[in-house]
Parts: structure tokens; C-alpha cells; sequence
């Protein structure tokens, strides 16, 4: 299909004139080996059942229920890239369908590699204008054996979280649900999950919650408008400036009910990042068929 | 080539005449890596102070046509750094200066130049540390380190280069500089920095580097265990793996290698192993507890004979030592070796390691094993005696063992990178259409092939004829042969 547009320099936008609905099986699950490989039709969803059999996860939770193939060129997560990061962070490699059908594969399938480029990495926040992402092979998580909340009400997030990151408490994930509330979840085995929650009552107070308020965040996340970058540590000075949004600390990211502008475009090529940019898309895509 | 003297005269201008070295016994210094096989004289060494100097150095590089390597420490492992005959190497060692610490983004600033163990030094004091950590890190530079995307032991917690580098500072190959990341994560657009950490130097010259910091853990273990065999001692890195463990660290040793680190530093390994384990937990008490009773249950359970954990501090540096100087204490037991840097599945290490032994005995050489288990990064080292002839065999050797690693399913190199010595095993592991678009990849960057030339991608000047990626006969298609 990309070949044919391509000959007749037909314009396709991935997601759209172009899906991989059709490409949606989980291709290896090596439990042993915490890895597998998916097509990139398959959504989260469907992923995270396979996965669950054995006892694992994709340690991923954006909001919605994504293909595996637009979470990476949205390279997009959620609470739980506080520890576990972003889609880029646990890709180990890709199969990419260039815009003249030219099939190519980077990185593999072990979780140390650092043979070529990293061409997987190039494309996730890429919104499908460089390639389409045929396949993808991931690092996987043992699911926790326990997990707990803790939500604390607070006038005060920026210093609730200061005093989090400054413990040596290892959170899997911590929002602030601005304004008014900061969430905490602590995962691992039951006591080492009850005496990390302990702990961080004894040093910011707060109660026990359910994993309603995890809903909460990603939804509202979902429904924001805006995203905004912040040093991760002027927490105090973002929350000061929003009226209302889901900020997550240490990736110093927070998702803005009011509208923002992408700090930077593809399209606009008034500095050396955007130039070089607009030059990969070029070569990977001269005849600009992926819109 | 000799480059024109008003070339020279050009950069002593923009660096000052005693950061622009030409003398032969200067330039000798710098004639290779780690990789010490592969040597080439450059014309000019220069050594900038500055980002601006940096550029003012590539600019004139890409006007004249001359090709430029940069250079930290020098101690790749892969001929990253081997300078091109007639080019110009670009060392960033003055450049090694920490510019910020910023304890409440948990992010420092450094200049490339900066040795990797002076990041921890600083933030040491505040209960800080960084994470990557290769055998080298009192030497190695982080430029380095973003140029190979390097790991270390604790890399199945905690990571790679790539994980723990916000921000870059790069100078193309045509002389602009552009910013890439900065102290938050994920900008928008595509992942550059992702895709120039790791590049060996091939797409331009990192000038600053913003790194994340982690909070030192409320506990750390070390376990030693001492198993009759490897196969023993993977079954136990299998049962943690399935068990859901995470260890900062699990690290291998082989009879061999334990010998010679014992003759040259005395960790004190259990006697007579055939392999041991040292593994590493990290992290909150209650789950460090947890895990540790877990490991050592599993490691008597695959046959350990022994297990116990450091008891303190200098303890647990002392069994460390005997692991990051294992590759300097085979020195003791051959006059030279060469270390492979192989990936496997984790679940294939028993098997991969059979076959490695079988390898050795055919080709009548020692080959001693010491890896990341943790993570499957295989480092064979196989010794041979270069003043005996058994040079070719032994590069044979290490070749065939590529092999057996890339059969399971794995990689040619896990943190060394592809450099000089592997360019041309690449059409092993990726097929003509996956290297030409990496090539694709490196002319937007580079379009003249000025910048670090002959690392990562195979050229046939290069490797004469490259063999091309495996086809299927004809034959075998149709089943009438097949391939044995």
C-alpha cells in the first residue's frame, strides 16, 4: 500500500488513510527472558492480557487504549513513567515500513544492544510522518505481587514532592493532581509495598487510596489540551502558573487543561533542531507521503 | 595526505598554538584505543576548550574536506576513537569541567570531557550517584560514554547511557550547534537524542551533556555465590530472571577468570568454582530483605556451594574489584587476549556457553568468560600468544563465538559498540536494506564522511567484498538442498 502511494506520490497519514488494525498479534512472548515482539496493531489492552498469563507487563499506561504502534509515535505514557519510563525506554527494536516500501529493522531482540543506529528510538514521537512502524519488540516487567496508594491533600505539592524525591522510598509512580492533591503508588512484594507506604505517611501524612485516583490522572490527562516541559526541580513555580493539571515531577512534564503550543514543529524550520529534523524526514521520506 | 600548513596555522588560530599538537612522537599517543590492533597515525591532534572551539575546529575540517575523529579517554573497546591516517583528532579532554549540579531536578551539566566516576564524586556528599557504571569509569569520559551508549554492572536496574542522558550539546559535521533535550524528559518530535546516544561519534561531536542522577538506595546486598559450573550458575540467573527479581547487578565469572583475578587482586572467591554469581540488590530495605533471602534460596537450589554476602563496605568493593579487573588480570595467565562483547536471550546463556567451550577446544585455544548475566552481555575472552602466530586463530575464534550469539538470537555488541572491529560483521546481524537506510540516517548528518569515518556501518573499501546478508539458494527453496 505504501509502495503504490508512493509510485503515485499519494499523501497517507498513519492512524488514518493508513492503519495497522490488521497487523494485531503478539509474534513472541519469551517469559523467561522478560522480552517480546508485537505487531504494531495490537492495542495495550490486548497486549497487557497476553502478557498477564505469564505473570508480566509492558510497564506502559497512557491514557486511552492505544495500538502499540501509535504509543510510540506519540511516545506517550502515564503514571508509570515516573519509574519505568517512556515507550523509548523499554523498546528494544523495531521493524519499520519506509514510505517507498523499503522494510527495515534496527536495534533486536535482547535487552542490551548497542549494534546501529537506534532508528527505534528515532521514530517514537515521530507521529508517523518518518515511517510506519510495522513491528516492535519490548523489555517487559514481572506484574507486582502488591501494589498500594497513598493520596495526600495538600496546599503544598511542590514541597510534598520535594520531600519524595529527596527519600529513598522508590515509588512506581507520583502525580500531582494540581491543584490540591499529590498520588503516590508503591509496588513490589505485600510487606515491602505496606513498609514503603508506611514510611512515606510518617514523612508527608496522607491516606491510603484505591486505584481510582490512577483513572483519575490518566483520564484527566487524557482530556488535556496543552503539555509543558519544566526543570523537575521548579515544581513550586510550574504548579503556580496552572490552574488546573496532571504534573508529573520527575520527568518534568505536565498535561495542561489550557492549550499549548508544541515547543517545537516538524514543519517549521527556523532553527538548526527543526532543519535537521525536516532533513531526516527528507531522507527517510523524500517524496513526503506520510503527512 | 598532508594537509596544507595554513591549516594548521587556521586552527593554532583558533585554539592557540599548544592545543594543536603535530609532532610525531605527540601524535603517537594518540594513534589508537582500546582497540589496539587497529592503529593509524593522525595529522593534527587538537584540543579545544570550548563548544565554539569545537565548531571553529569541525568548520574548517568540513570547508577542507578533512576527516575528524573525537576522542575521551581513549579506552573504547571497539575502535571508536581509532584515529583515520591524515585526519585530525579532536580530544575533548580540557573540556572536563562539571558546570552545574542541580539537586532539585536531580540533573548535572558536564562537559564531555568529564570522567565518569567525578559525576558521582560530586553528588556523592548529597546522596546521589550515576548510574552508569562501565569497568572503566575512573577513566572513561561521558562524551565517551554517549557516544557508545555505555552500560556496566548495574544496568538490569538501572539502565544505559541512554537512560540517564537529558540533554546533549551537538556539533554537526558542517560546524552548527544544536541543542537536544535539556533537564525535563520526552520533548516533542522525534527522538534525536535517543538516536545520537550510542552513534559512536559517526553524527557529530557532544559538547555538553546533561545527565540524571539517582538517590542512593536506603540498602545495598552483595551476594557471592560459587556454583561447580556456568550451567549451574545460569539456571540460577534463570530462576531469579522468572522469579521477578531485580537485581541492580548479576555478574558472571568462569573458572578461568577467577583464576586470574585471583593471582592479581585476592577477592577471595570461594575455591575451587567452577563459576560465581555476584549479585547485587538494591533498594528499600523491607524488599531488599526479601530478595536477598529469595537469591540465596535460589542459588543453593541450582546447586550453589556456597553463598554469602559482603559483610561491609570494604568487602563488598573488594568483590567488585575482582570483577572490574578481570579483563587487566588475564595478563596474568596469557601473553594476550581479545574481548568480545556478545549478546544472548537470557534464557540461552547455558546453551551459548556449551557452545563456547566446545569453540575453544576446536580451535585449541583458552577462552575465559566473565559477563553480565543479569542482561545476557557476554565477554569472552579468548587468549592467545600473538609472538606464537595464534593471532588469525584467535580472531577466528572470537568470530565464530559472534556467531554462536547471534544464532540465539542475539547481538554483536551488548555496550562496546560496532567501532572499527565489528563494521563489518554488521551484514551478520542486519540485511543490505537495513544498513543502507542507517547510511541514509548518517548522510543527513554527515553528508561529506568527515565525521569519525569507517565505524558502524560496513563501507567496501572498508572489508573488500562484504558479504551480503544471507539469501536462501534456490534449491533449498524448493527443499530439493539445504544448508548444514
Amino acid at each position: 500500500m505504501l509502495a503504490a502511494a508512493s509510485a503515485e506520490r499519494r499523501r497517507l497519514r498513519i492512524g488514518e488513510s493508513l492503519t495497522t488494525e490488521g497487523l494485531s498479534r503478539v509474534l513472541e512472548h519469551e517469559a523467561g527472558d522478560l522480552t517480546c515482539t508485537v505487531e504494531a496493531g495490537v492495542r495495550l489492552s490486548a497486549l497487557h492480557a497476553a502478557l498477564a498469563v505469564a505473570g508480566q507487563r509492558l510497564s506502559l499506561d497512557p491514557p486511552g487504549d492505544p495500538t502499540v504502534g501509535a504509543l510510540l509515535a506519540e511516545n506517550a505514557s502515564g503514571p508509570l513513567r515516573h519509574r519505568f519510563g517512556a515507550p523509548r525506554d523499554l523498546l528494544l527494536g523495531v521493524t519499520l515500513v519506509l514510505a517507498d516500501g523499503t522494510i527495515a529493522n534496527a536495534g533486536g531482540k535482547v535487552v542490551k544492544n548497542v549494534a546501529g543506529y537506534d532508528l527505534g528510538r528515532l521514530v517514537c514521537g515521530s507521529r508517523g510522518r518518518l515511517a510506519l512502524i510495522a513491528r516492535a519488540s519490548f523489555r517487559l516487567h514481572p506484574l507486582p505481587r502488591a501494589a498500594r496508594t497513598l493520596v495526600i491533600a495538600t496546599e503544598d505539592a511542590a514541597g510534598v514532592v520535594t520531600m519524595l524525591r529527596r527519600s529513598q522510598l522508590e515509588p512506581s509512580a507520583l502525580d500531582v493532581l494540581h491543584p490540591g492533591r499529590v498520588a503516590v503508588l508503591f509496588e513490589g512484594s505485600e510487606r515491602a509495598v505496606e513498609a514503603q507506604l508506611d514510611a512515606a505517611r510518617a514523612l508527608v501524612g496522607g491516606d491510603d487510596a484505591g486505584p481510582e485516583v490512577w483513572h483519575e490522572s490518566r483520564e484527566r490527562q487524557g482530556a488535556a489540551r496543552g503539555r509543558i516541559r519544566f526543570d523537575p526541580g521548579a515544581v513550586a513555580e510550574t504548579l503556580a502558573g496552572l490552574d488546573e493539571a496532571i504534573v508529573r515531577p520527575a520527568p518534568g512534564i505536565a498535561y495542561t487543561t489550557a492549550q499549548t503550543e508544541p515547543s517545537y514543529n516538524l514543519l517549521r524550520a527556523d532553527d538548526a533542531l527543526a532543519r535537521l529534523t525536516a532533513r531526516i524526514k527528507d531522507s527517510l521520506d523524500p517524496q513526503g507521503i506520510l503527512a | 595526505m598532508a594537509l596544507a600548513a595554513s591549516f594548521a596555522a587556521e586552527l593554532r588560530g583558533v585554539l592557540g598554538a599548544e592545543h594543536v599538537l603535530a609532532e610525531p612522537e605527540q601524535l603517537r599517543v594518540y594513534e589508537c584505543d582500546g582497540l589496539t590492533g587497529h592503529r593509524a597515525i593522525p595529522e593534527l591532534v587538537v584540543l579545544p576548550a570550548s563548544t565554539e572551539e569545537v565548531q571553529g575546529v569541525v568548520r574548517a575540517c568540513a570547508r577542507e574536506g578533512v576527516p575528524f575523529v573525537a576522542r575521551g579517554a581513549g579506552t573504547g573497546l571497539s575502535g571508536g576513537a581509532t584515529p583515520v591516517a591524515g585526519g585530525v583528532v579532536i580530544s575533548l579532554a580540557r573540556m572536563n569541567r562539571i558546570l552545574e549540579v542541580d539537586l532539585d531536578s536531580q540533573r548535572v551539566v558536564v562537559e564531555p570531557g568529564v570522567a565518569n566516576l567525578d559525576v558521582t564524586r560530586a553528588v556523592a556528599p548529597h546522596g546521589f550517584f550515576y548510574a552508569p557504571d562501565p569497568s572503566s569509569q575512573q577513566v572513561c569520559t561521558i562524551g565517551g560514554n554517549v557516544a557508545e551508549n555505555s552500560g556496566g554492572s548495574h544496568c538490569p536496574k538501572h539502565g544505559f547511557t541512554v537512560h540517564h542522558v537529558t540533554g546533549l550539546t551537538l556539533v554537526l559535521p558542517d560546524g552548527a550547534a544544536v541543542e537536544l533535550g535539556g533537564k525535563p524528559l520526552d520533548p516533542d518530535g522525534p527522538d534525536l537524542l535517543g538516536l545520537v546516544i550510542g552513534s559512536e561519534g559517526t553524527l557529530g561531536i557532544v559538547t555538553c551533556v546533561t545527565v540524571r542522577i539517582v538517590r542512593m538506595p536506603e540498602v545495598v546486598v552483595t551476594l557471592l555465590a560459587g556454583f561447580e559450573s556456568t550451567d549451574a550458575a545460569g539456571a540460577a540467573v534463570s530462576a531469579m530472571v522468572s522469579a521477578g527479581i531485580l537485581p541492580g547487578a548479576i555478574e558472571m565469572m568462569d573458572r578461568l577468570t577467577i583464576e586470574a583475578a585471583e593471582l592479581a587482586v585476592s577477592p577471595g572467591y570461594p575455591e575451587g568454582a567452577g563459576a560465581v554469581l555476584l549479585v547485587e540488590l538494591d533498594g528499600v530495605a523491607a524488599q531488599v530483605e526479601e530478595d536477598t533471602a529469595e537469591v540465596e534460596r535460589l542459588c543453593l537450589a541450582a546447586g550453589a556451594f556456597e553463598v554469602r554476602a559482603a559483610a561491609d563496605d570494604a568487602a563488598r568493593a573488594l568483590l567488585w574489584k575482582g570483577r572490574k579487573s578481570a579483563f587487566a588480570a588475564m595478563g596474568r595467565i596469557a601473553t594476550d587476549y581479545y574481548v568480545q562483547d556478545g549478546v544472548v536471550p537470557r534464557t540461552r546463556l547455558p546453551e551459548v556457553l556449551r557452545r563456547i567451550a566446545e569453540l575453544s577446544a576446536e580451535h585449541g585455544l583458552r577462552v575465559g568468560n566473565v559477563f553480565h548475566a543479569g542482561d545476557g552481555n557476554l565477554h569472552p575472552l579468548v587468549l592467545y600468544d600473538a609472538e606464537a602466530g595464534e593471532t588469525e586463530r584467535a580472531r577466528e575464534l572470537a568470530e565464530a563465538i559472534l556467531e554462536a550469539c547471534l544464532d540465539a538470537g542475539g547481538s554483536l555488541t551488548g555496550e562496546h559498540g560496532v567501532g572499527m572491529d565489528k563494521a563489518c560483521s554488521m551484514p551478520r546481524m542486519f540485511s543490505e536494506r537495513d544498513l543502507e537506510v542507517f547510511s541514509r540516517v548518517r548522510r543527513v548528518f554527515d553528508p561529506d564522511g568527515l565525521c569519525n569515518p569507517g565505524k558502524v556501518v560496513p563501507t567496501p573499501r572498508l572489508c573488500g567484498e562484504v558479504p551480503g546478508p544471507y539469501r536462501m539458494h534456490a534449491l533449498e527453496r524448493i527443499g530439493v538442498a539445504e544448508r548444514l
